[in-house]
């Protein structure tokens, strides 16, 4: 079982790494400089301007270190074949969770020692926890994420489940309490750690823990949910083949399609609806929208935030090119007579609508954001002829290609 | 008016899963294509409906042939697929549009038939549902009642009897005798004989990619020196000897 794991995890590596690869593309990384950088420009200021030791800073503190305990679920790479096929391998489970626990830490334990080191001199500076103390606190989130781990492997098997939900609010008190009393967390995570691990649970547990029956049922679903987050991540920034997308019916938007099919065609009837109810386009066109909006009010300055909402607009018309084909998969499309000589030009109206959306949105919160002045309504126009002019010639251009190197269409 | 087949030869890769096929349907009359799993059913019908490019052969409906005018022919072919395959991003109530849309149907007697169809599998309260909250015997009605709706002149239908209850199946048979009555070409491709010849009396058996024999059940059941009351199971055990015998 232990070679089944390690076997599991390599190709899960290999799948994380090639999305990695993915995300971390030109176009983000310039992104992710611009943000970070203006986020860390932001706190520097602020670092100057803030009191300090007001009372709210420790459980502040204690939240901001809490915040990665809520990444990094534990990873088992169960598979629905496995309840069919391993369904004899209750007692081996064990042998093979080991290695996932070990995989399941790493995640969390990066990004809270980095988190630590960007949160270090608000903690010591402003909110008074002597570098001694803070190391503790650190150390007390790592044994309490390790036991939020054992406590989710404990869920595998039968008997009583505790809810990640109510796991994270007790780990959220812990990690509060922890700013003041280092070493009481650090107790409490290691106490925690041994407490709820399987093997420990037959002198606690009922007789189906002594048993330790191992719940497939829970166990394929929960990993399917935990794939299916990993996946909806990588699927903000690239197309993710083994994600299932599940659909938002999303009434409250019906406003946005036509009355009546009389002036539709099937194209545009399928690509409207795509847009507004497929989570991975309209997911995108939100967030895309939110990030315009997020990194204009932290740059505070026209220009920067001119510049950087035209960049998000061309990466959102980028990110949404998959939708010319996205139809192509489906069988019952390429049986029906729907001609698909015009349906490039089919997408260009369905995004641009969604585009316009967008430049309305992030105009209105630059008005409420960002000082007004008539620099800020020449660059609201400014944005305006550029996602004019990226819907007239760059997205037709890429629609064209994209049908044109599959189909032959022009 | 009628589905020409000729010289038929294709596959999914260069080897040929089907060859030399030759089949042709009337106006009114309906055939069964029957055969092992593996013989060539699946294939000969994604050939029929465009999803497959023939290595040789013609296949053409009423004069119209498909490797030459593939949307003027689609419109005259309807398809109920033996999975179903729905737009999971449309209602049942938008399926219906888009069949009248990509058919170019008068809506307003689209509609009338759809109300129709829909009290029949009992679908007529379910307009506003998503592919998601339908069972898989619902899919397959939801297939059934676009399929019915398109109104065109041939009639392709794969396996339509797997996972509807008895009622649909029922229902299913008395709409497919209906359409054969006025005018239309029905080619359905089945494992479930007894069902399937309420509706149908001629078939072609295929083996290996072949058609061995076309006929009535009884001319088949002769073929394979079968008696005339021996159950239909005794033809797939003459065919499985055949299939051996040939390899």
């Amino acid at each position: 079982m232990r070679e089944l794991a390690k076997k599991r995890l390599n190709e899960n590596l290999k799948q994380s790494v090639k999305y990695l690869t993915l995300v971390f593309n030109d176009f983000f990384i310039l992104a992710l400089i611009f943000l970070v950088g203006a986020l860390m420009f932001w706190y520097a200021e602020a670092m100057k301007t803030m009191p300090t030791n007001l009372w709210f800073y420790k459980p502040l503190t204690g939240f901001i270190l809490w915040l990665p305990l809520l990444t990094g679920r534990f990873v088992t790479l169960i598979k629905e074949a496995d309840m069919q096929f391993l369904f004899t391998q209750d007692e081996q489970m064990d042998e093979y969770l080991k290695p996932m626990h070990r995989y399941s830490l790493v995640l969390p334990f990066i990004l809270e020692i980095l988190l630590a080191g960007i949160v270090l001199p608000f903690a010591t500076v402003k909110a008074g926890i002597s570098v001694w103390n803070y190391i503790l606190l650190v150390l007390a989130m790592l044994f309490i994420k390790d036991a939020e781990l054992e406590i989710e492997k404990s869920n595998l098997y039968f008997g009583k489940k505790l809810s990640f939900g109510l796991v994270s609010l007790v780990a959220l008190l812990i990690a509060m309490l922890s700013t003041y009393y280092p070493m009481v967390g650090l107790a409490l995570g290691v106490v925690g750690t041994i407490l709820f691990a399987p093997n420990f649970k037959p002198s606690f547990g009922d007789k189906m823990n002594k048993k330790l029956l191992f719940d497939w049922r829970y166990a394929v679903e929960s990993e399917k949910a935990r794939k299916d987050r990993v996946y909806s991540v990588f699927s903000m920034f690239t197309d993710v083949e083994e994600k299932q997308v599940s659909i938002k019916r999303r009434k409250y938007l019906d406003f946005l399609l036509p009355k009546s099919i009389a002036k539709e065609n099937p194209n545009l009837f399928l690509y409207r609806r795509s847009l507004l109810r497929n989570p991975e386009y309209l997911n995108l066109l939100v967030r895309m929208t939110v990030f315009a909006i997020l990194i204009s009010w932290l740059v505070q300055d026209w220009r920067w935030a001119l510049g950087l909402s035209c960049l998000v607009i061309f990466l959102t018309v980028y990110q949404l090119l998959p939708m010319a084909t996205e139809f192509d998969r489906n069988f019952m499309y390429r049986v029906y007579p729907i001609e698909r000589q015009d349906r490039g030009k089919d997408l260009v109206k369905v995004l641009t609508l969604g585009l316009l959306i967008q430049w309305v949105l992030i105009s209105i919160f630059w008005l409420l954001l960002l000082p007004i002045n008539v620099n800020l309504f020449e660059a609201i126009g400014i944005l305006l002829v550029f996602t004019a002019l990226v819907v007239a010639t760059y997205l037709p251009n890429r629609v064209r290609k994209i049908n044109q190197k599959n189909f032959g269409i022009r | 008016m009628t589905l020409k087949i000729e010289h038929l030869t294709g596959g999914y890769t260069g080897v040929p899963v089907i060859k030399d096929i030759n089949l042709e349907i009337k106006p009114g009359e309906a055939l069964g294509l029957i055969g092992l799993n593996g013989a060539g059913k699946s294939t000969t019908i994604k050939h029929i409906l465009g999803l497959l490019r023939p290595q040789k052969g013609k296949i053409t409906l009423n004069d119209v042939v498909l490797t030459e005018q593939p949307t003027k022919f689609k419109r005259e072919v309807d398809y109920i697929p033996e999975t179903p395959i729905l737009y999971p991003e449309l209602t049942l109530k938008e399926h219906l549009e888009l069949t009248m849309l990509s058919y170019k149907l008068d809506e307003k007697k689209a509609w009338a038939r759809a109300h129709e169809l829909l009290k029949m599998f009992r679908l007529d309260d379910k307009l506003e549902w998503l592919p998601i909250h339908f069972s898989k015997g619902m899919r397959q009605k939801v297939m059934i009642v676009s399929a019915f709706l398109a109104d065109t002149s041939l009639l392709v239908i794969d396996e339509p009897f797997t996972g509807l209850d008895p009622l649909a199946v029922a229902n299913l048979i008395d709409l497919i005798r209906k359409a054969i009555a006025n005018g239309k070409m029905v080619l359905m491709t089945t494992h479930v004989l007894a069902d399937a010849q309420q509706a149908i009396s001629n078939y072609a058996v295929l083996n290996n990619g072949t058609i061995e024999v076309i006929g009535s059940l009884q001319d088949i059941r002769e073929h394979y020196g079968l008696k005339p009351d021996d159950p239909f199971d005794k033809l797939y055990l003459a065919l499985n000897r055949e299939d051996h015998g040939n390899a």
